[in-house]
């Protein structure tokens, strides 16, 4: 069963008086447990495809349903609860409240979905340490190395248990051996049976999926399915 | 999200701007502090001063010639009056059906010495020898009142307040010494209890004399007051009518003109009182309008910029599923907690101001309740006002505008 489908998905900036295409008519369907790799170069449109996976943001033409569920018809009430339990993301610039330790980031899609203080401590604690992070639940994140926050990131993602994971170049911004240990974890989170994209640029990094997809100026130039490893 | 998480998000906001936040509080806390005090105050003056005119004796009024002046016309006005005179005063005695006391009293300004010691300018008043009906200020402590008999005879006889017998006698027994009043010699009879003073002014620095004593010595060509004691409460009005009357009819005025001398009675000076601090009022709401139009101005200016400062932030709880009420409240809890804490310590610093006064000043500052709550309110309304464009700006960026994304 499809967990996402996107129909002829696109997407216009105005940028003064420049229309820019960044994506132009995007048609793929991910099935629930894939592990999907989404490249391209940079300005190809990962990104922005991405942010629409997300429900961050909206296509302006074409339809992009997740469970089923066009998105045009959700509100923002709707949006905000697929955010919040549908989908976890995780982003190059791992986005931690900087004020707030890495405990409390991680509880924070939990403030959102009303659970109170004590299961909500409990949960986070949890989820800190299924990444290995049990013992810097207090650290703010500029106390934490690159590869910590991006690991208090996907905690923080994991936390409400969703079934779909997103992540935007999460390697980004960190070394290859910090890079590779993140891939394993969000190998690990797939064979937890969740769906997990990934943005990328390092075929290395797309070596761990089951799946890629190229992008190319807006649009879907392959769709490559290998199998085995992961 | 819970609006307990919601405060408690807000409190950690403020927090970790504090010197941002003091400076932002400043116009909500100004605002507070001049209604929590001012009301005190003038509330304090209020009941200082309807206690004072309430000690004059309710049913007690006064005729002269300048009545209540309170501009340079009325003045002028007035100065062109008929003098009163001490035989003004023995005609209302002679024709007053509904007074208990009519007393004339003339005032002038002398120094007072005894044995090498002087009391410098002492309010000199020469009076009708029924004075003593008038009120408890006229109350003896020792020795006796003036008299009728003084009166009729022109005895250089005076009662002196309790400031004089203190500077000129000390511990000597004053009844019975003899003074000097200006040029003049007087015996002493008796001796005034003590009246306190009026707003830093003394009123026991006095020297009583008989009215025709005094017209004796300083002639009788100045105008006097008379004052007159209704028989009872219940005829106050009906006395007052009766006086103006008989006064106008006895100065060639027709019954329905207006009088061409005053009459005060603590009304008139409530009225005037009231008139004062009216004033006062008005310039305390100015003072506080504008407090608070630049408090909640400044107050938004900082809320925008702490809207842009944060737009990352905000991104980052919508990406995690905040919903748009959910950061309209976080931002709008923040302006509330910055003015409400403003309000709280205006109202510390309104009231320490009122106990400072209190202590400070004769006037019986009191915190008044309502003016608390006033501030509490004005200070949430501020925040509310202030606080609701910069939260409705923060809940509308798009989630991937938030997050920074280049476009």
């Amino acid at each position: 069963m499809s967990i996402l489908e996107t129909n002829n998905v696109s997407k216009q900036y105005q940028m003064g008086k420049v229309t820019v295409n960044a994506l132009a008519g995007v048609d793929f369907n991910v099935e629930q447990s894939e592990f999907v790799a989404v490249m391209g170069p940079s300005g190809s449109g990962k990104s922005t495809l991405m942010n629409i996976l997300g429900c961050l943001d909206t296509p302006t033409q074409g339809c992009y349903r997740l469970g089923g569920t066009d998105v045009r018809d959700l509100d923002d009430h709707q949006l905000s609860r697929l955010r919040n339990r549908e989908i976890g993301f995780i982003f190059q610039t791992f986005n931690l409240l900087p004020r707030a330790n890495a405990r409390q980031n991680v509880e924070l899609p939990l403030v959102y979905a009303g659970i109170a203080g004590a299961a909500r401590r409990r949960l986070a604690t949890s989820a800190l340490d299924r990444v290995g992070l049990v013992d810097r639940t207090d650290h703010k994140p500029n106390e934490l190395s690159g590869g910590e926050r991006q690991r208090v990131a996907i905690a923080r993602a994991l936390v409400s248990d969703p079934s779909l994971l997103l992540a935007d170049e999460p390697t980004g911004n960190l070394d290859s051996g910090t890079g590779e240990e993140i891939m394993r974890s969000l190998n690990r989170i797939w064979m937890e049976g969740r769906t997990v994209i990934v943005v990328t640029h390092a075929e290395e990094i797309a070596r761990h999926t089951q799946r890629i997809l190229r992008l190319h100026d807006g649009a879907l130039v392959s769709d490559d399915r290998r199998p085995g490893d992961g | 999200m819970g609006l307990w998480e919601a405060i408690r998000m807000g409190c950690e906001a403020l927090q970790a701007n504090r010197l941002r936040s003091a400076l932002t509080i400043l116009g909500t806390v100004v605002g507070v502090v001049a209604v929590v005090s001012v009301v005190s105050i003038t509330q304090g003056l209020n009941r200082y001063v309807s206690q004072e005119i309430l000690s004059m004796g309710s049913h007690i009024f006064s005729l002269d010639k300048y009545g209540f002046i309170t501009s340079n016309e009325e003045y002028f006005e007035a100065a062109r009056r008929k003098d009163l005179r001490s035989d003004d005063a023995r005609y209302l005695q002679d024709h007053l059906t509904m007074a208990a006391a009519v007393v004339p009293t003339a005032h002038y300004t002398v120094d007072v010495l005894w044995e090498g010691r002087q009391a410098k300018d002492v309010a000199l008043v020469g009076i009708g020898s029924g004075y003593a009906a008038l009120g408890d200020e006229f109350d003896i402590a020792c020795g006796r009142h003036l008299t009728y008999q003084e009166e009729a005879t022109r005895r250089r006889s005076a009662v002196i307040g309790s400031d004089i017998a203190e500077e000129l006698f000390g511990a000597v027994d004053a009844i019975g010494q003899r003074m000097r009043v200006g040029r003049e010699s007087f015996w002493v009879v008796g001796v005034l209890k003590q009246r306190g003073a009026v707003l830093g002014t003394s009123r026991d620095n006095v020297v009583l004399m008989p009215i025709t004593t005094f017209e004796s010595i300083y002639g009788s060509r100045r105008s006097i007051s008379i004052i007159i004691k209704a028989a009872s409460p219940a005829v106050y009005e009906a006395c007052q009518e009766e006086a103006m009357l008989l006064l106008k009819l006895r100065r060639g005025r027709q019954p329905w003109e207006p009088p061409d001398f005053g009459v005060q009675n603590s009304e008139t000076y409530y009225a005037f009182y009231s008139r004062a601090t009216s004033l006062f009022y008005l310039g305390m709401i100015a003072v506080v309008g504008l407090s608070v139009v630049v408090g909640g101005i400044v107050m938004m200016n900082i809320m925008l910029v702490a809207v842009t400062e944060r737009t990352k932030e905000i991104g980052i709880r919508m990406a995690v599923g905040a919903r748009r009420r959910d950061i309209m409240m976080q931002f709008l809890i923040e302006a509330l907690a910055l003015s409400s804490s403003g309000g709280i310590l205006g109202v510390l610093l309104g009231a320490l101001i009122a106990v400072l006064v209190n202590v400070l000043s004769p006037l019986p500052a009191r915190v008044e309740f309502w003016s608390v709550f006033v501030g509490l309110c004005m200070a949430v309304g501020i925040g509310v006002v202030a606080g609701v464009y910069p939260a409705m700006r923060a809940s509308r960026l798009a989630p991937v505008v938030a997050l920074g994304y280049e476009k």
